[in-house]
């Protein structure tokens, strides 16, 4: 090999390096430009996972809230019907003794 | 193997393991990025979420604590139901007395005398209502002497709007003993209701 076609392949060679240099270089790049595109897709996937849960959790809780509410309401009543029948048991006597009240007022 | 020979691939070589690098390097940073972004991600969505459960909670205590707002409301209600009819009862029961002369007589003769008495003038204007007026002959000779005596007494021929009872007045009418069944009846109302409570729900 002569000294010039020496110095061709050296040269070639440094070409083929720059190239294969140059050609990491836009992989990395391609990489980081990817990286943007990747966390907003994650993000905006986990977001609407989190709303969607976060949804169903108030829906889950208003309908636990009318069901622990009906029972509420019914044992409630169940007072109210039973406080209402012993009271109303006392009516006759309560009157009797409220006019005693009236006319020991009046004397 | 000849010097250039060698010398090109030790040149290819080395750019081949400068490109790993920077592939590897750019791999690691974004490995790196994206680690910090999930972390980041992770505790938004986790704020989502525990917003989520607060209100979540909230709802659930709002729909309880309005059942019970709810039901205490009927259960007042129905106490003050209950509360009115007896109340409405004793005061039927209470002005009944006005159609039994053996016992309404001597009531309203006492509330003349006492209302006489309290004015304190030496002249007393009685008034009745329509009902009593026709009894006035009979309460006068019901009421004592110590009453009538020293007291000129005369009566109003003006009915007054009451149940049974008396008013009595100075003739100008600027003083007023207010001795009317209604009235009474409107004085003794709050320890009646007192009275009411505790024997009807023990309060």
């Amino acid at each position: 090999m002569s000294g010039l076609e020496t110095i061709k392949v050296i040269v070639d060679a440094e070409k083929e390096a720059a190239k294969i240099i140059s050609d990491a270089m836009t992989r990395a790049a391609q990489i980081r430009k990817g990286l943007d595109s990747t966390i907003q897709e994650q993000r905006q996937q986990a977001l609407a996972d989190a709303r969607k849960e976060a949804t169903a959790s108030v829906a889950r809780a208003e309908g636990e809230g009318k069901s622990e509410a009906e029972v509420v309401e019914r044992e409630a009543d169940e007072l109210t019907r039973d406080l209402v029948s012993r009271a109303s048991s006392k009516k006759e006597e309560t009157v009797t003794k409220l006019v005693a009240m009236v006319m020991e007022a009046e004397k | 193997m000849s010097e250039a020979t060698k010398f090109t691939q030790d040149i290819l070589t080395n750019a081949k393991a400068k490109a790993d690098s920077i592939i590897l390097e750019a791999e690691a940073e974004t490995q790196r990025a994206s680690d910090e972004a999930k972390i980041a991600i992770q505790r938004e969505a986790d704020a989502i979420a525990r917003a989520g459960r607060s209100d979540a909670e909230a709802i659930k205590r709002r729909e309880i604590s309005e059942a019970r707002h709810r039901s205490k409301l009927r259960q007042q209600r129905e106490k003050d139901r209950i509360m009115q009819e007896v109340l409405d009862e004793t005061k039927k029961r209470t002005f009944e007395i006005v159609r039994d002369d053996s016992r309404y007589i001597p009531l309203l003769t006492r509330l003349v005398e006492s209302g006489i008495n309290e004015l304190g003038t030496e002249l007393a204007l009685i008034h009745l209502n329509g009902t009593d007026l026709k009894r006035v002959a009979i309460l006068e000779r019901n009421m004592t002497s110590s009453a009538s005596g020293r007291v000129k007494v005369e009566w109003s021929k003006e009915p007054i709007d009451a149940l049974g009872g008396v008013i009595v007045s100075s003739r100008d009418g600027r003083i007023r003993i207010v001795n009317t069944l209604d009235q009474k009846f409107n004085a003794v109302e709050p320890k009646l209701l007192i009275e009411a409570r505790k024997s009807l729900f023990g309060e």
